[in-house]
């Protein structure tokens, strides 16, 4: 039988759990306008991404409170205390996730209309967004779930995410001589990191579950140290 | 063990100075009873020399049961009795031939209520454990207990008033009190039955600072419901569940990542 107190506490650790991966939720959405303002050169939509940033920002705040909570009054332990642990975690990734959304929109009225005949970057920037946004889901499922074979994966998608960044940056390299062409691909290329750099938060995120459920923290892939 | 092997023990230094004599106990198949109830069920923890053990389980599962079959205490309940094998550094305290008083001296016990005995100052109560094994001198007694007072964290309040009744103590320091009574005899592990579980909050730090210190020395078996208590002063944690030692290992460990699921389930709350 579990004793009342305890009961309310494991009610008080799921909610946070709940607050933050509804997180990773909010990405995505910032995601989906992110690259729709990208596709559509749409700078209203941009700026509501800006702006509705602070929603993320506000859900760091309340997750990161809970956790200080719950450590101050709970004294969690074992699978409890690795939760804990791990949503701190996650929370500040959806942080940055969130952040990396931002700086694309910012970075949109600056780079201005894409140039003619450069629909292969772009095509490019939005195949890498949507990789990023299902890893975004499949990093969210996958915590939920308890399930590491499933956030291993994830490192898979993020292969794709960093080739297509690779070929970005090379089709950049290779606008020609128009200044004003290859001003707006070294913007496309920021772009480009940023959306990597989300990839890079789901895969972060996934490496939290397996320890969750391990209790072994592990880089799923070393990029400090590649396999040459 | 034969008695004359624990009762001649060397008698030690003063602790900052003093090599561990600490020792470790081996438990293995231990079964305990009292009368035809199975309170034990075939137990095995080797419990490390110079460290604290923690033991911890739910109210009845075993673990009082346990530490008072270490220094033999359980026989003294009638009916009461025991199966299997305790070792103190690969001696057999249940030999036939080990005096028993040898064995408790030997292997002291600290108790969940501070029991000074009542008629007794606070340096009779040290000196008692010393008187019954012997030992008269008064200068070497006055010695003594002022050791075992300065080791159990003690003297400086009570210096100068050892005639005082101990009882007129608090009783945080009663609890202190009781383990310099313990440690004056010099014993080689100290086994602690909840010993915090009637102190407030700056007396049980007191206890738990003691533990820390105390373990340079000695051996230390601490049963505790407290589960923080045992994640702040024990290198290891045994948990125990209806008479079985479930799983033992580092008190890290099993607070981060037990490896039974009865222990996560019991130190997360979700039974008990």
């Amino acid at each position: 039988m579990m004793a009342q107190g305890r009961a309310t506490f494991h009610h008080e650790l799921a909610d946070l759990e709940v607050a933050a991966l509804g997180g990773i939720d909010l990405v995505a959405g910032q995601l989906d306008r992110t690259l729709e303002a990208l596709e559509h050169q749409d700078l209203e939509l941009a700026a509501l991404v800006i702006g509705d940033d602070d929603r993320i920002d506000g859900r760091y705040l309340e997750v990161h409170q809970g956790v200080l909570s719950l450590l101050a009054l709970q004294a969690p332990v074992a699978s409890d205390l690795r939760l804990i642990a791990a949503l701190l975690h996650v929370i500040k990734h959806v942080e940055r996730m969130g952040d990396q959304c931002v700086n694309i929109a910012k970075i949109l009225p600056l780079a201005g209309p894409p140039p003619p005949r450069t629909g292969q970057l772009t095509g490019r920037l939005l195949q890498m967004g949507h990789v990023a946004r299902s890893q975004c889901e499949k990093a969210r499922d996958s915590f939920a779930a308890r399930d590491v074979l499933a956030a291993e994966d994830l490192v898979r998608s993020d292969d794709e995410i960093n080739a297509l960044n690779r070929e970005i940056f090379q089709v950049a390299v290779g606008m020609g001589e128009d200044a004003s062409m290859r001003e707006w691909a070294m913007h496309m290329t920021f772009v480009a990191r940023w959306l990597e750099r989300v990839g890079d938060g789901a895969v972060d995120i996934g490496e939290q579950t397996a320890f969750l459920v391990t209790g072994l923290f592990r880089e799923f892939s070393d990029s400090s140290h590649p396999v040459t | 063990m034969s008695a004359m092997t624990i009762a001649e023990a060397p008698a030690t230094p003063l602790l900052a100075t003093a090599p561990s004599p600490a020792k470790h106990v081996d438990i293995r198949g231990l079964f305990a009873y009292y009368g035809e109830g199975r309170a034990l069920n075939g137990v095995d923890l080797r419990i490390p020399a110079g460290e604290v053990t923690a033991l911890i389980g739910p109210s009845g599962c075993g673990k009082s049961t346990l530490v008072r079959c270490i220094n033999r205490m359980h026989e003294e309940v009638r009916g009461a009795r025991v199966e299997g094998e305790v070792t103190l550094d690969g001696h057999d305290v249940y030999d036939p031939a080990v005096d028993v008083v040898a064995v408790r001296r030997a292997i002291g016990m600290v108790f969940q209520k501070p029991n000074p005995f009542p008629t007794m100052s606070i340096r009779d109560n040290v000196a008692a454990g010393l008187r019954l094994t012997g030992r008269r001198g008064t200068r070497d007694l006055d010695e003594r207990v002022e050791r075992a007072l300065r080791d159990a964290g003690l003297w400086e309040e009570v210096e100068d008033r050892l005639g005082h009744p101990g009882v007129s103590l608090s009783g945080g320091q009663q609890q202190r009190l009781c383990i310099a009574r313990t440690i004056a005899v010099e014993p080689e592990v100290i086994l602690m039955d909840e010993p915090a579980s009637a102190l407030d909050p700056i007396a049980t730090l007191r206890i738990e600072e003691l533990v820390g210190k105390l373990k340079q020395r000695y051996t230390i078996v601490i049963v505790t419901h407290n589960m923080q208590q045992a994640a702040r002063v024990a290198d290891t944690t045994a948990f125990m569940l209806d008479g079985e030692l479930v799983e033992h290992d580092t008190t890290e460990r099993i607070f981060t990542k037990p490896a039974d699921q009865r222990t996560e389930d019991y130190i997360t709350g979700k039974f008990g």
